[in-house]
């Protein structure tokens, strides 16, 4: 932030008319100082209170940013237009109407609404929300306060309050049943165990406390306090008096009071002070959408209250849940017209997959719209006319399969749903995965069990020609199936490959493996051969895909990293996959994994180059080739050194370093994104954070290797001995004394077991390079041998500065454990031939083992390295979710992406597109035909339900609700899709975005918003390469847990860019900014389940709405007050 | 930072291997050193003199700029050998390095690490209730922080005098989930690093650990080079987990501090009461180390002048490494 600047606007340039300081803060603004254009526009409003240009000039700069102060500066713009009786004030005063609503200040919309009725505006009146509840809900009653219920249901507090019936269902449907060890049956967990004794409990404190709903102990010794205590599982030690302490005496109790919250401190202290203890123990009335009595009527037996029974029930729990998702008209025409005893049988799809469901006008929303009408109506036996019947079908048909079918095909759209939906597809394929035996279906499991299918619809390709986009050519498919590397993917399949001569044939298969449970290698490996051609100008060849389909076992980790640029040739694919071979054949363990090591550190920082462009695209495949070719030909430790100093030399050449620049200095440059940048700050901070990773691992310098490299060269040649050029490397290696000696004959044992194994970091504590120098003395044989001792070293380096670069913000390992860089194995266990695969987390919990390691390639290094770090993460309150695939991609999502080459112009494009959006969604509000088309294009991105709901609570007046069920990303995309109309409307924001995409057009597209505020998708797209694909948020899937949701969810850095924006930030300062912004986050998230993907929303907005009003009053201590 | 308490002392910026860059190899070169003393029956002495220790570290003699015996006020030794307390406020100024507070000495901060993990199901509450003792029986001096852990670290209460505070804290405890002791542990000892003056971290815990990525030892160094004594109170359940009861020894051992195994939480006011003389029985004393060309592990020994017939025996941590600043 550049406020100082401002002082030198105001004061150099004296008094500025209001033209030209709007001119001069567009200029500031266009160079990405905003920071100083706020300052300085602020400054002279302050000036110029009632000048209403400046107002009007101050109060669009500041809603364009999305300023904390626009409603401020807008509504004293409205009170001086109003006082000029001006035309004006009734646009400002509908845009003041827009911002009240988003900010949920109804009044404040009220009043501004007058205003611009008062100008001559049309518009509806602001919907004054009538009750909190839906239209569809009633209340039913749970005993206690829910801040207890809540902690002993493990549902996070902050959930809105119709959704703690459905959280509370997903968590007795995934975690309050297991199979029961004496019969075929159910039965309660531990969990669900507890929240049955804690509503027990929490019924005895009812009674406690009676009528007024209040637990009162007025003071120590009274039967109130004799039986609160005894309900509680406490008991006095001692008398009453100063002493008194409360004790356990019955242990499930009072583990139910601690668990639950209750305030037994503040209990303790009354009694011991002899004075009133009062807690309010109401009941808690939480919504429950239809009344309890429709619930009820779906089970065969009913005693208790609704509580007890819906808890005991898991399937009416996804009964509720099913219906909770359901869009609202349907939901109620499926009560209206089937019998709830029927609806729960096939609640397992409703819940799974009922969210796609999508009803107009009474008649059923069918993926491919009029064309495949039919048959659709042929594949259900139901007409798409009657929604209803239609949808019954649909769910109860065949165990779910033409539910999942219908959900994967609803989820997509364009010109692959165009392809799959056309009609005699839609019925091959649809039997294709529907098979013959349709059990069990695909909702049956805990997690969605159509993974494979959803992942094949949205991740086809489809040329403009309308046929499908098949690798290599249909004869690569046939061969693969007909001779199978690694045996028989489906027998029948087999049978029919021979005979595949369309594009089609191939997709049948791939939608027919679908529905198997076991792994399905072929769709895998074309959706990953696929996602190559996809980035590419020309597919790859067919002895290409069919080398990489054969070979996609073993080294399909790698081939992100082929992925990393569409720039690769058929040939340095090739040769890649040809130096894999040859390092795998190098026999001697040690060199093997020295080899593997070096390269994937060499390719890892070749990866970094390119994605942060110190390599060009068109010098890519050049650099990688030469780069990884050495490896090929090299066998022995002295020239896999050799071939490692070759690929350092050509990485810093391509990224043109000068002649006499130190090599290690020079690297963590450019690893650190730029090197001579404008912002030299956030450089020096990330240089910085890198030197301390690499100073805690004790690793060697490049220059301190290369020097030696050298000298022992020059010492062949007969050059005289320089000590000290050896000193530098055995003085680092000395460092290497671990902190953990005597081991008891335990823990050895325990060691034995398989965990440990440090040869390679045992190999450096005794290597005494001085004495090996001076023994080899000029002999250049003996020499060699030295040089091939540093090769391990050379690899710790290379290997480090990968950890180093993508070390996680707040982490520990790195800087507790000194030999967490030297301890990644590249070999893996025994017969496991990790080397070339998915980079892992091994060892954590062992307490006997040098710790946590990473073992693998360095393919997937920068999520394992978050996963690794992930515990150490504080949660910001006591009860917090940290999600196992959730936080390592959101990190992942931080530290990968950097911002060197972003334009202010592209944070400020995205900042408006969902600045836009955003208000878009306050209009409509008051505006029907806003509200129908915003619901319309949100329809294409969010599940059609959730959309349709958001249109509903707009119409009731609840802006804010519906604000907060819509993501970043949805909003992003709702913007893309609405601008140009906007823009025709005279939306200032839309204008803005027009003139954006005009002005720098190069910056301001589509196409570099996604590299610069994507994701990495290595599970989903195959890649690291950050984009943005805009497909619906997936949901758990199985076999992925949540981790292709977390890949899908796309929001973090669209909305880190408006939080920048808003704030002044310039986007070099988001390479710091960001992964701090995203450790915030995580450390915030308050989840209920795996899905809750409004926690993270909540969370996220939390720390955005922080950093903007620190900003903010930043920005007012500073000077620039208003 | 480094050996001591609170922020750098006296430091030096050294130079990379081979660049032109820092490296962030800060020295610190104040230690703040705690030990007890007792005879050979156990029995505490508190009586001794800064001039009755002789402070060696790695054989060199150190020479003491603070000393504070218990929770008696801390006592700035000056150069002929005389003390006076360590002031703030008004008059000339003491000088114990920047940052040191009068009151940094007095007390003991105590950082309780509760383990609320799926293994401490069974014991939750009866360890509650033994934490809430403990807490309640400190000295007054003494601040204590308490904080939890299972998958994650919780900050339950943070550091301060109010013991209402503390057990408010303890008693929001959330049970459940995996265990990452070491990986808690860890975190503690780098929030009790970051406090002026003496300090521990006491662990509740049965063991063993399913969830750290970090090594109990690689941990313990952090402890040693703090100079944080780490007291591990646990009950026989312990001992079911060969391995965990030797670490928890190994560690408590390695730092200074104790591990006790009593039958049941119920049972441990043995431990408390063993804890507590430790606390207000230890002597604590800071020195800024003479030249030393060791960078690894610095042996230190505390000696006992005149003990001729070696009737004392000093509990001390047995080095530190100097901080490498990170």
């Amino acid at each position: 932030m550049r406020f100082l600047l401002t002082f030198c606007l105001i004061g150099c340039f004296g008094v500025l008319s209001a033209q030209e300081i709007a001119n001069r803060a567009r200029q500031l603004e266009e160079k990405g100082q905003t920071g100083a254009a706020r300052a300085m526009l602020m400054a002279a409003v302050k000036d110029a209170p009632n000048d209403a240009v400046l107002l009007t000039i101050a109060a669009e700069f500041l809603d364009r940013h999305g300023d904390p102060s626009t409603r401020e500066v807008l509504s004293r713009l409205v009170t001086i237009l109003e006082r000029n009786n001006s035309a004006e004030r009734g646009k400002f005063a509908k845009r003041l109407v827009v911002l009240d609503m988003l900010a949920g200040d109804t009044s404040a919309a009220q009043k501004h609404m007058a205003i611009y009725k008062a100008a001559g505006g049309t518009a509806a009146e602001v919907p004054i929300p009538k009750s909190e509840l839906g239209a569809d809900f009633q209340t039913v009653e749970i005993p206690g306060p829910i801040r207890s219920f809540s902690r002993m249901a493990a549902l996070s507090p902050d959930l809105p309050a119709e959704d703690i019936l459905p959280a509370l269902a997903r968590n007795i449907v995934t975690n309050g049943y297991q199979a029961a060890n004496s019969n075929e049956g159910l039965e309660q967990t531990e969990y669900l165990k507890l929240v049955v004794r804690y509503l027990s409990q929490a019924r005895e404190l009812s009674k406690i406390a009676g009528e007024a709903k209040k637990i009162r102990v007025e003071q120590c010794e009274s039967p109130v306090s004799a039986d609160l205590l005894r309900a509680l599982g406490y008991r006095m030690r001692g008398g009453c008096g100063a002493e008194v302490v409360l004790e356990t005496v019955n242990a499930s109790r009072a583990f139910l009071t601690i668990d639950s919250g209750f305030p037994i401190a503040e209990l303790e202290n009354a009694l011991r002070a002899n004075r009133l203890f009062e807690y309010a123990f109401e009941p808690t009335k939480i919504p429950i959408l239809y009344g309890a009595e429709y619930w009820l009527g779906a089970r065969e037996k009913q005693s208790g209250e609704f509580i007890d029974q819906y808890i005991s029930d898991p399937q009416l729990c996804r009964l509720y849940l099913g219906m909770s998702k359901l869009d609202r008209e349907l939901a109620g025409k499926l009560k209206a017209g089937i019998p709830v005893l029927k609806l729960k049988a096939f609640s397992h799809v409703l819940d799974f997959f009922g969210g796609m469901y999508t009803i107009k006008d009474g008649k059923a929303i069918v993926p491919g719209g009029a064309k495949s009408e039919a048959m659709w109506a042929e594949l259900a036996g139901a007409p798409v006319s009657d929604a209803p019947a239609f949808f019954d079908k649909v769910t109860s048909k065949d165990d779910g399969w033409m539910a999942s079918y219908f959900d994967s095909l609803s989820r997509i759209s364009g010109p692959v749903q165009d392809y799959l939906t056309q009609p005699d597809r839609l019925k091959r394929f649809y039997n294709a995965v529907r098979g013959k035996v349709t059990s069990p279906g695909p909702a049956r499991p805990v997690f969605r069990a159509n993974t494979d299918l959803l992942l094949l619809t949205s991740r086809l390709r489809v040329a403009p020609d309308g046929k499908p986009h098949i690798p290599g050519n249909i004869e690569v498919w046939k061969q693969l199936f007909v001779k199978h590397p690694h045996g028989k993917y489906d027998g029948k399949l087999t049978k029919a490959a021979s005979g595949w001569k369309e594009a089609d044939d191939v997709i049948e298969a791939l939608f027919a493996l679908c529905r198997k449970a076991v792994e399905n290698e072929p769709l895998k490996i074309f959706m990953a051969v696929s996602d190559m051609d996809r980035r590419r100008a020309k597919p790859l060849d067919s002895a290409t895909v069919d080398r990489l389909a054969r070979e996609f076992r073993f080294h399909s980790s790698q081939y992100s990293i082929l992925n990393e640029t569409g720039a690769l040739s058929d040939a340095t694919i090739l040769g890649y996959l040809d130096t894999i071979a040859a390092i795998t054949a190098i026999r001697d363990q040690g060199v093997r994994s020295d080899a593997a090591g070096m390269m994937q550190g060499l390719v890892g920082v070749w990866q970094a180059f390119v994605r942060q462009r110190a390599i060009a695209d068109a010098d890519a495949d050049a650099i990688l080739s030469a780069v990884v070719s050495p490896f090929a030909k090299a066998k022995g430790s002295r020239e896999i050194f050799e071939a490692g100093w070759s690929g350092v030399q050509t990485l810093l050449k391509a990224a043109k370093t000068p002649e006499n620049a130190n090599p290690h200095d020079r690297m963590i440059d450019l690893l650190a994104g730029a090197v001579n940048p404008d912002d030299a700050d956030s450089h020096t901070q990330m240089v910085q954070d890198t030197i301390r990773v690499l100073e805690a691992q004790r690793v060697i310098s490049l220059k301190a290797l290369g020097d030696l490299a050298t000298h022992l060269d020059e010492l062949g040649k007969g050059a005289k001995l320089d000590p000290g050029i050896v000193t530098r490397v055995s003085g680092r290696l000395s460092e290497l004394q671990l902190p953990r000696a005597g081991l008891s004959g335990v823990e050895k044992n325990a060691l034995l077991f398989g965990y440990w194994s440090e040869r390679h970091i045992e190999f450096q504590r005794k290597l005494n390079l001085r004495s090996m120098v001076e023994r080899a003395g000029n002999d250049a044989a003996k020499l060699g041998d030295v040089k091939a001792a540093l090769a391990p070293l050379l690899r710790d380096t290379l290997v480090g500065l990968m950890y180093a670069h993508y070390a996680p913000p707040g982490a520990q390992i790195l800087f507790t454990n000194p030999v967490f860089v030297r301890s990644h194995d590249f070999l893996g266990l025994q017969g496991s031939q990790q080397t070339w695969k998915q980079t892992e987390v091994v060892g954590a919990g062992w307490p006997a083992n040098a710790g946590g390691r990473l073992v693998g390639s360095l393919a997937g290094l920068s999520y394992a390295l978050a996963e690794a770090e992930q515990n150490f993460l504080v949660p910001s309150r006591e009860q917090a979710l940290i999600w196992g695939d959730l936080v390592p991609q959101m990190v992942q999502s931080a530290k990968i992406p950097r911002f060197w080459q972003v334009t202010p112009a592209q944070v400020q494009f995205v900042s408006l597109h969902l600045r836009m959006s955003e208000a878009m969604l306050g209009e409509a509000a008051i505006d029907p035909a806003v509200r129908s088309r915003f619901v319309d294009i949100l329809s294409n991105y969010a599940p059609p339900a959730r959309a349709r709901m958001v249109g509903d609570w707009l119409a009731e007046g609840k802006v804010k609700k519906a604000l907060e069920n819509v993501t970043p990303s949805e909003f992003y995309a709702v913007a893309m899709a609405a601008y140009g109309q906007q823009a025709e409307n005279g939306d200032p924001l839309a204008l803005e975005i027009r003139r954006l995409m005009r002005a720098v057009p190069q910056e301001a597209n589509y196409a570099a918003i996604s590299r610069a505020f994507g994701s990495p998708k290595p599970t989903l797209t195959n890649s690291y390469t950050p984009e943005l694909t805009q497909v619906r948020t997936f949901p758990t899937l199985m076999g992925y847990s949540s981790r292709i949701m977390a890949e899908s969810w796309e929001s973090n850095l669209l909305y880190f860019a408006s939080v920048a924006d808003s704030s002044y930030i310039t986007p070099s300062q988001m390479n710091v900014a960001v992964p701090e912004w995203t450790k915030f986050t995580v450390e915030r998230i308050f989840a209920t389940h795996l899905e809750d993907w409004p926690a993270l929303l909540r969370s996220m907005r939390k720390v955005g709405e922080e950093i903007r009003t620190k900003a903010n009053n930043a920005g007012r201590a500073a000077g620039g007050t208003e | 930072m480094g050996a001591l308490g609170w922020s750098v002392a006296r430091s030096s910026v050294t130079f990379g291997q081979d660049s032109s860059r820092p490296t962030f190899r800060v020295k610190v070169d104040m230690v703040v050193l705690g030990f007890t003393v007792t005879d050979k029956k156990g029995k505490y002495q508190n009586d001794f003199k800064p001039a009755d220790f002789r402070i060696l570290e790695d054989g060199i003699v150190q020479k003491l700029n603070t000393f504070a015996a218990g929770n008696k006020p801390v006592m700035q030794i000056l150069d002929d050998g005389t003390m006076r307390p360590l002031a703030t406020g008004g008059g000339e100024e003491p000088k114990a390095g920047p940052d040191v507070k009068s009151d940094a000495f007095v007390g003991t901060n105590v950082f309780v690490l509760f383990d609320t993990s799926n293994y401490m199901y069974r014991g939750f509450v009866y360890a509650s209730d033994a934490i809430a003792d403990f807490v309640r029986g400190l000295d007054r001096a003494d601040s204590v922080a308490v904080y939890t852990f299972s998958r994650n670290l919780n900050r339950a209460a943070e550091l301060s005098r109010d013991r209402n505070d503390a057990i408010q804290g303890l008693r929001k405890a959330v049970a459940g989930d995996d265990a990452a002791l070491y990986n808690s542990l860890l975190l503690a000892l780098r929030d009790a690093a970051k406090v002026p003056g003496r300090k521990v971290v006491i662990v509740f815990s049965n063991g063993p650990d399913n969830a750290s990525m970090v090594a109990p030892d690689d941990v313990r160094a952090v402890a040693e080079d703090e100079g944080i004594p780490i007291y591990v109170i646990s009950t026989s359940e312990a001992s079911k987990d060969a391995i965990s009861s030797g670490v928890f020894k190994r560690l408590a051992t390695r730092t200074g501090g104790k591990a006790y195994f009593a039958k049941t939480w119920q049972k441990q006011v043995e431990a408390f009461e063993s804890i507590r003389e430790d606390l207000g029985n230890s002597y604590t004393i800071t020195y800024y180390p003479q030249n030393n060309p060791n960078e690894g592990f610095r042996k230190i020994s505390v000696e006992i002048v005149n003990d001729v017939g070696k009737k004392y025996l000093v509990r001390v941590r047995p080095g530190y490494r100097p901080s490498r600043g990170f």
